[in-house]
């Protein structure tokens, strides 16, 4: 670099005529401002202008040349080369100097790092100092990146004294009443009974109360009811697949997608980690031990497949054709979705707002550069295309990680190898890279008893369907043809020899595995590769078999190619046949049966997959070095960003409005305290997720009432409610939306986990929805006008309303089914309960006599009681349609026919697709 | 507990109440969300044009990824001629003068969007079309020969170098300054509905890249409605798939309404409700709008055939608007079309850009000239604008072998009817296609023209707390106006 010193003759130059090309170059770009004065404002015109082009390298992430702008004072005291401001001295001010510099190699800000000023901006910064540069007395510079709140360590703070000692639950309620006093907005009152318990049960579980435990929880009015429908709620299962489907968005769950049968995106079986985190959230499995097992199950847990599902996390950002499109997507979302960290901006320079440098990008990187994608075998099944267990491992020990130059993949900066590391500013600890020893049965997963047994299966199922065959087929002879027959008879000896062959392998494999000595590993392996030859003899004769069948049916036509085909097969079944007897060479060696198969890639550019590897006996420790910092308690991002997607969820609206930035583009949010305390929580607890649902949902700001009725002081203080005096309305989630449906209607299969829900097989489907196939190419209709998950990025829920929402619940097949089963639940429960109103009911056609049941299904359907003009309204839509069904179907059954049109009515009504 | 607070707004509804669900009856919710954001003395619009307008409807054509000016409907012949030279090297070195190219507002410096220094030749040829003469590349010959319907703006820029700039030709912001509403929500939200039975303001085509929102802080009800052009599935969940008659359906919507109505009244700071009516009211009519609009069974061979709907290359764009045509007929306001998908956008030629740029004007060229001969025949061209856009030129010079580079410093958007001018050119580039020269306009002054004759002032639109700059208003472009 140049420097200040030597461009400065050529500076002054054009700093004195600059008023004259300004003059010039105006007229074709915009109006000049008039006059020589200065009548601006530096704090409001220029400052902005400086700290946008100018602080990145000079302010308080930097210091290039010595120099600070980020304030007046600093720019007179300048830096290597001298002041950059003297006021009253354009002409001795580089600082006007070098952003007006004609010559790209003088201006600053330099290329790629920022736009030039206008001519205009340039004008403007001129005047000011030829006008003294006037500036604030009281001006501050930065405040120091390391000071942000984000980044400073988290300390645990104390809980406030409040004088609203009366309106507190718990220490959360304590940060929000100091908050509450301070803004002097006063907290609604509590939500009434039955809207409580919908938000429990929609919030913890997914669905909603039945009517039972509606009623149960609203006749306890002042007991303990509220905690311990909480404490049962929070051990149901329901509650792992509910939050499950919250994480799966903020860590990209998908399933398999590509181009026809060709995967392209993700991995076959992913369901097996979605599995992971329905048990992983209902045995409050601790959030730092997730993401260890997430990132590094593999080195920490070899032979643990429950705990290798966690990699899908991992795998999931397997893309076949680009290798630096999936480790992006991975730095990329490590970084928002654990750390709140947008790393993604320094692929191609630093960091513009935070201290990470584009260095510190390619260090990530390195940390998964070694990881590739592998589908194990599981027990059961020994064809992976029906099942497998996907799983991350190091599949290189030593990949290079080049830092590309401004983030070009074609211009890798090879002078330079760059090691796994975490940016300075979060330097509380360096991670610590152990290589990992693997043992044999992760690196040689064929030894995995459950994979011979898998294929011993596999061949006997086989052999058993042959056989069955053939006598089938004998059993209706004399009317099968012998040919036909024959061909199962040699289907049979297929599998009969290839049941062997599994035996005499596994046997060859064993020996190996117990160090064998040697005669008898090379007595082990003749006798396996001759078992291999009685298999290929054997599919051989079958292949006749069919030929000879086929040439039996052939039209003559078509006689001459499967002549040839007979043929054909004939002279290999002579080869195998001669081979069958033939010395067996030293080299030759048996089919050896493979317990995982590496998910292939096509990095190469050629128009086929890259050259198999077989697995390393070791793992770099990388990813394992990475987890535990991420997870230690030190690191000042992950509880806080962990805490905040809870509150996110809980609440409709976050604490921090960004959840996955909480750089220095994000101011320290009004609940910075709060955020802390419940971030402490988390980690003290040991990291129990269960532990801050409880906490939150307890406190008495969960249980705030949502209408901002009657409430004209604290809306005239705080209309956009940032200081919680009352509970955000939300509009809830596409899952929460059908699973609801389905739960009212009594038809909610509780089937739990396993493989996806095809998109065929869904609109019958009652399983719940967080197991609908759901990728880039597969999208849900229904969930889909919901605003439902996108796969490559979804760190919050759009709450959308479109009239495709309402078209989806008017017309959708499912609804208009679960209103009829839902009017018969409701009358149902009626009737059970023996009332007089219940017996009221049952009277006919839509008079006073169904009140009951409009009551009932407001209260079960959208958890509050109709008034006397609801009820009005609904009595008059009964009659209208029971009127018309009289004359349609004549009189007699219309009743179930109407109360099955109110409950379509109210599950179109805002309220049930609303979190009051 | 005040009754007395909810008296008003619960007569009001009330009220409503007798309108029945075929009437529009959000008086009552829009006054109740006029008193939650506005103030004293604010109201929401009622819908009117604040002067009389000109035009009733916008059709939007938007091609994603940015077309080349040069090489569509501003030709230079320049670039040919010095083929190969560095700008520096031409007698038009002071394109290059920085101070000129400081318009730009940079969002990540990357491998496009940069200064591409060596002229690249023209790739097509071009010619003059009808009686004003209009320049149009051989790619465009269907449009050329409508050049007497056109007022062509050459002088465009913008100042977003990446395809941010997609978001910014809508909303007239560029992406670091957040979201915005963008042209077609602030149409909307001005001037209500010609049509209770269709949205107002319908989105069709690729909208991968740029934010999917229109409304922001106008709200969601002002968002564009998708749609497909697929006779046979035109709208998700279009029909009924349960035993409900069609009155049985509407005596149920209007007690939705009804009751959402009553709730509205406990929950006055609950905004999404008035949506959710709106949305409702909206969803009905559009079960039966919709399908009629995208039957193309009583539309004649010929006219298919003008819409190029009977070749493989343009069959898909020529139904949009075949459907935007028959959308208009029916008063829909603002039809939104983007052409182009994939990436940030197909007509993105970084290389490639004949082969590109050829195949994709193929696809858009009979159907927009099919467009504008038929809203002229069936006289519906002076009162439907017509607008054809994209985000950004591309650059005078060659990035790699063949293609060309994002270029907001000069780039050109036409419109048609509407009480527009015809045969008309406004606004020069230089003698390379770098910099718009004369009557420059930023994309917001596209906005201010299209507003204009609508019979709108976007000042009259602002919503208090919401201060837009005079940048974001535009100036029309008096000159091309009729």
């Amino acid at each position: 670099v140049a420097g200040f010193g030597a461009a400065f003759g050529a500076i002054m130059a054009f700093a004195a005529s600059a008023p004259a090309v300004t003059a010039t170059a105006t007229s074709s770009v915009s109006s000049p401002p008039t006059g020589t004065g200065w009548d601006g404002d530096y704090a409001r015109d220029l400052k902005p202008l400086f700290q946008e082009r100018c602080y990145a390298c000079h302010g308080a992430l930097k210091q290039k040349a010595g120099l600070r702008l980020d304030t007046v004072e600093a720019m007179k005291r300048g830096g290597d080369s001298g002041p950059a401001l003297v006021p009253g001295r354009p002409d001795k001010s580089p600082v006007l100097g070098r952003a007006s510099a004609t010559e790209s190699k003088d201006r600053m800000p330099p290329e790629h790092e920022g736009s030039p000023l206008s001519v205009v901006q340039v004008e403007q910064v001129r005047r000011w100092i030829a006008a003294g540069a006037p500036s604030p007395v009281d001006e501050r510079p930065e405040s120091d990146p390391r000071e942000h709140w984000a980044f400073r360590p988290r300390q645990r703070p104390g809980v406030p004294k409040v004088a609203a000692a009366g309106w507190v639950r718990n220490p959360i309620d304590a940060f929000v009443a100091r908050d509450h006093e301070m803004a002097g907005v006063q907290p609604e009152p509590e939500a009434d009974r039955l809207i409580q318990v919908r938000r429990l049960y929609l919030d913890l579980l997914g669905l909603p109360p039945t009517r039972a435990e509606a009623e149960e929880f609203e006749r306890d009015g002042t007991g303990r009811a509220y905690e311990r429908t909480v404490e049962r709620l929070l051990n149901d299962p329901r509650h792992g697949e509910r939050w499950a489907r919250h994480w799966m968005d903020i860590w990209r769950y998908s399933d398999p997608w590509g181009l026809g049968d060709q995967h392209r995106n993700s991995q076959p079986h992913l369901w097996h980690w979605r599995d992971w985190i329905v048990e992983s959230l209902n045995t409050d499995r601790p959030y730092d031990e997730m993401i260890r097992q997430m990132l590094a199950a593999d080195e920490l847990y070899p032979t643990d497949p429950e705990r290798l599902r966690a990699t899908g996390f991992l795998v999931r950002n397997y893309f076949l054709f680009n290798r630096n499109q999936w480790l992006d997507e991975t730095v990329e979302h490590v970084g928002k979705g654990l750390l709140g960290l947008t790393l993604n901006c320094t692929k191609c320079h630093d960091h513009k707002y935070d201290p990470i440098a584009q260095v510190d990008y390619y260090r990530m990187r390195a940390f998964f550069e070694p990881y590739q994608a592998r589908v194990d075998i599981v027990p059961g099944e020994a064809d992976l295309a029906k099942n497998g267990l996907p799983r991350a491992y190091d599949r290189t020990l030593d990949p290079p990680t080049y830092r590309f130059v401004r983030g070009q993949e074609t211009v890798p900066d090879k002078a330079k190898l760059i090691a796994p590391g975490v940016p300075a500013l979060l330097g509380f600890a360096e991670p610590e890279i152990r290589p990992v020893k693997l043992p044999a049965e992760s690196w040689q997963p064929e030894r995995r008893p459950w994979v011979y047994e898998a294929y011993r299966e596999a061949a006997h199922s086989a052999l058993t369907r042959a056989q069955e065959k053939l006598a089938q087929l004998r059993h209706r002879s004399p009317s099968v043809p012998p040919l036909e027959l024959a061909v199962a008879q040699a289907a049979v000896a297929v599998v009969e020899r290839e049941s062997a062959g599994v035996e005499r392998r596994f046997d060859a494999l064993r020996a190996e595995w117990s160090g064998a000595a040697r005669e008898v590993l090379e007595e082990r392996r003749l006798t396996a590769v001759q078992a291999d030859r009685e298999v290929a003899g054997a599919r051989a004769a079958l292949a006749v078999a069919e030929a000879e069948l086929r040439v039996s049916r052939a039209e003559p036509a078509k006689r001459e190619a499967v002549d040839k085909e007979l043929a054909a097969a004939r002279k290999t079944l002579a080869d195998a046949e001669s081979k069958r007897s033939a010395p067996i060479a030293d080299t030759e060696t048996f089919v050896r049966p493979v317990g995982t198969r590496w998910t292939a890639t096509r990095f190469l550019d050629s128009t086929k997959d890259d050259p198999v590897v077989d697995p390393p006996s070791e793992s770099t420790g990388r990813r394992t070095a990475l987890a535990s910092w991420i997870v230690d308690p030190r690191n000042p991002l992950t509880a806080r960003v962990a805490a905040n997607h809870l509150w996110a969820r809980h609440f409709g609206v976050p604490l921090v409005p960004n959840v996955f930035d909480f750089g220095r583009k994000n101011p320290a949010p009004i609940h910075a305290e709060l955020l802390d305390w419940l971030a402490s929580e988390l980690v003290d607890s040991g990291w129990s997720l269960k532990h801050l649902h409880r906490l939150i949902v307890n406190s008495a700001v969960y249980r705030l009432g949502s209408s901002g009725r009657n409430a004209e002081g604290s809306l005239a203080k705080d209309p956009d409610n940032l200081h919680w005096w009352r509970r955000p309305a939300v509009r809830i989630e596409a899952q929460v939306v059908r699973d609801s449906i389905l739960a009212h209607a009594g038809r909610l299969d509780p089937a739990m986990g396993g493989p996806p829900v095809p998109p065929g097989a869904q609109s019958s489907s009652r399983r719940r929805s967080l197991y609908f196939q759901h990728s880039n190419n597969d999208r849900n209709a229904f969930l889909a006008a919901f605003d439902d998950a996108t796969v490559k990025e979804c760190y919050r829920r759009e709450q959308s309303v479109v009239p495709q929402q309402a078209l989806a619940l008017m017309n959708d097949a499912m609804v208009h089914e679960a209103a009829g089963w839902i009017a018969e639940r409701l009358a149902r429960g009626l009737a059970g309960a023996g009332t007089g109103s219940g017996a009221s009911a049952t009277s006919a056609n839509g008079g006073l006599g169904e009140d009951a049941f409009v009551r009932e299904a407001f209260v079960s359907l959208l958890g509050f009681r109709p008034g006397e003009t609801e009820l009005a309204a609904a009595r008059e839509a009964m009659v209208a349609w029971s009127r018309e069904k009289r004359e349609l179907v004549g009189t007699g059954e219309s009743r179930d026919s109407v109360r099955r049109h109110l409950v379509w009515a109210l599950l179109n009504h805002n309220d049930f697709v609303t979190l009051r | 507990m005040s009754m007395n607070a909810n008296a008003v707004p619960r007569r009001a509804f009330l009220a409503d109440l007798g309108l029945g669900f075929t009437g529009l009856a959000l008086g009552a919710v829009m006054q109740r969300e006029a008193r939650a954001t506005g103030g004293v003395g604010w109201r929401p619009p009622d819908g009117l044009p604040h002067f009389a307008p000109k035009a009733r409807s916008v059709i939007w054509l938007f091609m994603n990824g940015g077309v080349s000016h040069m090489e569509s409907f501003d030709p230079k012949p320049m670039l040919t001629k010095y083929a190969g030279k560095t700008i520096a090297e031409t007698p038009f070195a002071s394109a290059q003068d920085p101070k000129k190219l400081a318009i730009e507002r940079l969002v990540v410096p990357d491998a496009n969007g940069n200064q591409r220094n060596t002229l690249y030749p023209l790739q097509v040829g071009f010619r003059r079309y009808g009686q004003c003469g209009l320049e149009v590349s051989d790619w465009f010959p269907h449009i050329g020969a409508q050049a007497d319907k056109l007022a062509v703006v050459r002088s465009m820029w913008t100042t977003d170098s990446n395809h941010g700039a997609q978001t910014q030709f809508h909303s007239g912001r560029h992406q670091n300054d957040g979201d915005f509403p963008t042209l077609g929500a602030w149409v909307h939200y001005g001037l209500g509905t010609l049509n209770e039975n269709l949205p107002q303001f319908i989105s069709l085509g690729f909208r991968e890249y740029w934010n999917k929102r229109d409304g922001h802080y106008l709200g969601p009800a002002h968002d564009a409605v998708p749609l497909r052009i697929d006779p046979t599935n035109p709208l998700d969940f279009g029909r009924s798939e349960g035993p409900m008659t069609p009155s049985e359906q509407g005596t149920g919507l209007d007690l939705v309404r009804r009751l959402n109505g009553l709730r509205g009244v406990e929950y006055p700071q609950d905004s999404a409700m008035a949506a959710r009516i709106a949305s409702y009211e909206l969803a009905y009519r559009m079960q039966t709008s919709i399908p009629g609009i995208v039957d193309f069974s009583r539309e004649s061979e010929s006219t298919k055939s003008l819409y190029g709907i009977d070749r493989a290359e343009s069959r898909d764009f020529g139904m949009q608007l075949l459907a935007a045509r028959r959308f208009v007929e029916r008063g829909v306001r603002f039809i939104q079309i983007q052409h182009g998908g994939g990436g940030a956008g197909a007509w993105d030629a970084h290389s490639g850009l004949k082969a590109n740029h050829e195949k994709l004007a193929l696809s858009v060229d009979r159907p927009v000239a099919g467009l504008l001969s038929d809203l002229e025949q069936r006289g519906l061209l002076e009162e439907t604008l017509v607008v054809f856009a994209t985000e950004f030129g591309r650059t005078p010079g060659s990035q790699g072998s063949d293609g060309r580079d994002h270029h907001i410093f000069g780039f050109t958007v036409w419109m048609a009817g509407g009480g527009l001018k015809r045969g008309v050119v406004h606004g020069t580039t230089d003698e390379i296609g770098f910099h718009a020269v004369e009557d420059r306009h930023y994309v917001t002054d596209i906005h201010a023209t299209i507003l204009r004759q609508l019979g709108l002032d976007s000042r009259r639109l602002e919503v208090p707390g919401r201060k837009r700059l005079d940048i974001d208003h535009g100036r029309a472009i008096e000159e091309i106006v009729g």
